[in-house]
């Protein structure tokens, strides 16, 4: 049966955080730091699919898992370009979805920044040069930051975010 | 000929009936067999299939294949453990089955894009992974298209419209979602025709992310068309190199080493647990339930994590190669994964538990998002989401490859079709995974692991279970370079069963219904 005294009397199903990976935190930790200083404290970012092999998208996603959490970094995942701040481009660029594509980037607010993530979005990777491929994220529009990988690992995603970071703290 | 494929070839020629035809039956070299049927005996053949309960798997084009004709089009037909291959020859014409085998819509819309192939009495005929950007007469698989961006320019301006199915009556409205979600997702378009907040219809519309896959394969080598199907779809990278591997191996008749088939095993299994985890994750965030949803995906991660120290990449990238496997994995390595089964395998039952024993998240899982039965054989629906709607379809299992044979899956089925029962036939495959690993670690082995491929001319079917489902793979060699590659996986057939599953359902159960289904659009748009 259950009453408000079992639920209070019965074991806590919370347990202490195993999953810790140190290298991570450090990592998140200066990230915090650049966009306190330079995003006021949260970096929105939308996701845009041009084309990929869907394991760029698993490896964005997995940013959230417990392992990662980047939320606590200051990093969100937003549901409208118009509030994201960064652009993550994954995929080469494909004949169907140059049109969508081009709008995503254009509701995005100014100042914004475009990063490629994955070989195929960096240059078109092995897709480069097919009938219904245009190439990299940047034949379409400007790309600030390039992080190549077949696909690149969460951890690679976070020091990519950083570099860009710095660079975006420096041209301010 | 072995005892065993004579007793095939007999349940062959008793399947199409007519004993004329019957004598022209060709095996194939991984246990399929080809027909060349001429244009009078074609539409009764089909008839005689469709009423025997075969199931159209497949129908591609190609050109050049025979001497008579410019094209021709293979028609896949699958019953229980035989694969029969019809030989169409055309000219540019054709009549269309899909009113006999609704499967065949999409495909032959799909010929149509790639060769101009024109189906006479097609109830469909709108183009498919073309999109309305692309010039009218562009039919890039033939051979005389180069392999050429169509557009220079960066931008690209509109032209035309996709004609969707109109609903219409009083109260009915549309809801117009994508190419470009809210979430980290793929695009693709949903139109949904809603009355209130109940779906009356949905059509889909994909093909955003159409690569070119198969025109970019033609000219390559074999070992360079692994790493092109690994490029297929991320997380079934494994099933779709280990596809076209087993078809460029048969061909030319290539022994591969047995450590080589166990280690692929694992690897293929291996896959298998990291998709069923992230999917099982997945529909517990959409429906709110990130204690659950946590628990799968620390899991998955240790997973991935375990594949990079095997393989050095997280999606097992690299290893498959044709004769066997690119690297060894070393004893050691394979303790430290039996160890880690072991282990998750506990770790598993728990989460499962706290998921299963919560009232909030069996209401929203059950009974959404419903597969009839009824559906899967006119869609050829296969993989966990058949099973879980009482489909007795695994190509592990109907026909078994690699070492599937020796050691065979568990069949999990059940029979409601809904959400629940997709994450409940997930689950208990899940766990069974994790038993082939290990007895396939306890057995494994010593010796090579890849035999130095000796590439030959020829032409072979070759059939995968994926985490999704059937993935159907048909390499021609010639010259020692790929002439054709056919790839169609799981997800081609499976995504047209949710246009189906959402009826009745209200638009907000949408993404879960998705998310149940684990559809591949990368894998779907090629």
């Amino acid at each position: 049966m259950v009453n408000s005294l079992t639920c209070l009397l019965k074991n806590k199903v919370t347990e202490e955080d195993i999953v810790r990976d140190d290298e991570i935190e450090h990592l998140g930790r200066e990230i915090r730091r650049e966009i306190d200083a330079v995003f006021g404290r949260s970096l929105a970012i939308r996701e845009l699919d041009t084309g990929s092999d869907n394991a760029a998208e698993i490896e964005i996603n997995n940013l959230s898992n417990p392992y990662y959490d980047v939320e606590r970094f200051g990093i969100t995942f937003v549901a409208s370009p118009r509030h994201a701040d960064v652009l993550i481009v994954t995929g080469a660029v494909t004949q169907n979805m140059v049109i969508a594509a081009r709008n995503t980037y254009d509701a995005m607010p100014s100042p914004k920044f475009v990063v490629a993530v994955g070989d195929d979005a960096c240059t078109g990777g092995i897709f480069k040069g097919t009938y219904a491929v245009l190439g990299g994220a940047d034949r379409i529009f400007p790309v600030d930051m390039k992080i190549p990988g077949n696909p690149p690992t969460p951890r690679e995603i976070l020091a990519g975010l950083l570099a860009l970071m710095k660079t975006a703290g420096k041209t301010r | 000929m072995a005892e065993e494929t004579l007793m095939e070839m007999e349940s062959v020629q008793d399947l199409i009936g007519s004993a004329g035809l019957a004598a022209k039956i060709v095996p194939g070299p991984n246990d399929e067999y080809y027909l060349t049927v001429g244009e009078p005996a074609f539409d009764p053949l089909v008839t005689t299939l469709a009423s025997r309960k075969c199931v159209l798997i497949g129908l591609f084009c190609t050109e050049g294949f025979s001497p008579d004709a410019r094209f021709s089009l293979l028609y896949v037909f699958e019953k229980k453990n035989i694969v029969l291959i019809l030989v169409r020859n055309s000219d540019g014409t054709a009549t269309s089955v899909a009113r006999i085998f609704p499967s065949a819509s999409w495909f032959e819309r799909e010929c149509r894009d790639g060769f101009g192939i024109r189906f006479d009495g097609a109830f469909d005929e709108r183009r498919l992974f073309l999109h309305e950007t692309y010039p009218d007469g562009f039919h890039p698989l033939r051979k005389d298209v180069r392999n050429i961006p169509v557009t220079m320019r960066s931008t690209i301006d509109v032209v035309g419209e996709y004609p969707f199915r109109s609903v219409s009556g009083n109260g009915v409205y549309q809801v117009a979602v994508g190419p470009v979600h809210a979430g980290i997702i793929e695009p693709g378009h949903f139109r949904f025709s809603v009355i209130g907040e109940k779906i009356f219809n949905l059509e889909i519309r994909m093909f955003y992310k159409h690569r070119g896959i198969e025109k970019l394969a033609e000219g390559k080598t074999p070992q360079e068309v692994v790493r092109i199907a690994e490029a297929v779809s991320g997380d079934e990278s494994v099933a779709n190199a280990t596809a076209c591997c087993r078809a460029v191996e048969a061909i030319a008749q290539m022994t591969v080493p047995e450590r080589a088939h166990y280690l692929r095993t694992i690897l293929l299994e291996l896959e298998r647990i990291g998709s069923h985890l992230g999917d099982q994750g997945g529909m517990l965030v959409d429906v709110g339930f990130p204690l659950g949803a946590s628990q799968f995906a620390v899991l998955r991660e240790e997973v991935f994590r375990m594949n990079a120290s095997l393989t050095g990449s997280r999606f097992l990238r690299g290893m498959v190669d044709v004769g066997g496997l690119s690297r060894d994995i070393p004893k050691r390595q394979l303790d430290e994964l039996g160890e880690f089964i072991r282990e998750l395998k506990n770790r598993y039952r728990i989460g499962l538990k706290i998921v299963l024993s919560t009232s909030s998240v069996l209401d929203r899982f059950s009974p959404t998002g419903v597969i009839r039965r009824s559906l899967l054989r006119p869609l050829n629906i296969t993989g966990p989401m058949a099973r879980a709607s009482g489909g007795r379809v695994d190509v592990r299992i109907n026909h078994p490859y690699g070492l599937y044979d020796r050691y065979p899956p568990t069949m999990k089925t059940l029979n409601d079709g809904d959400v629940l029962s997709r994450f409940t036939v997930k689950a208990s495959e899940f766990l069974d995974s994790l038993d082939l690993i290990e007895r396939l670690l306890a057995d494994i082995p010593e010796g090579g692991v890849r035999t130095i491929p000796e590439i030959k001319d020829g032409y072979a079917l070759s059939l995968v279970e994926s985490p999704r489902g059937q993935d159907l793979c048909w390499v021609w060699i010639r010259n020692g370079t790929i002439e054709r590659y056919k790839v169609r996986t799981a997800s081609f057939c499976n995504w047209q069963a949710i246009e189906h599953a959402v009826q009745g359902e209200i638009v907000p159960d949408f993404p879960l219904i998705n998310k149940s289904l684990n559809l591949s659009y990368a894998g779907t748009d090629l």
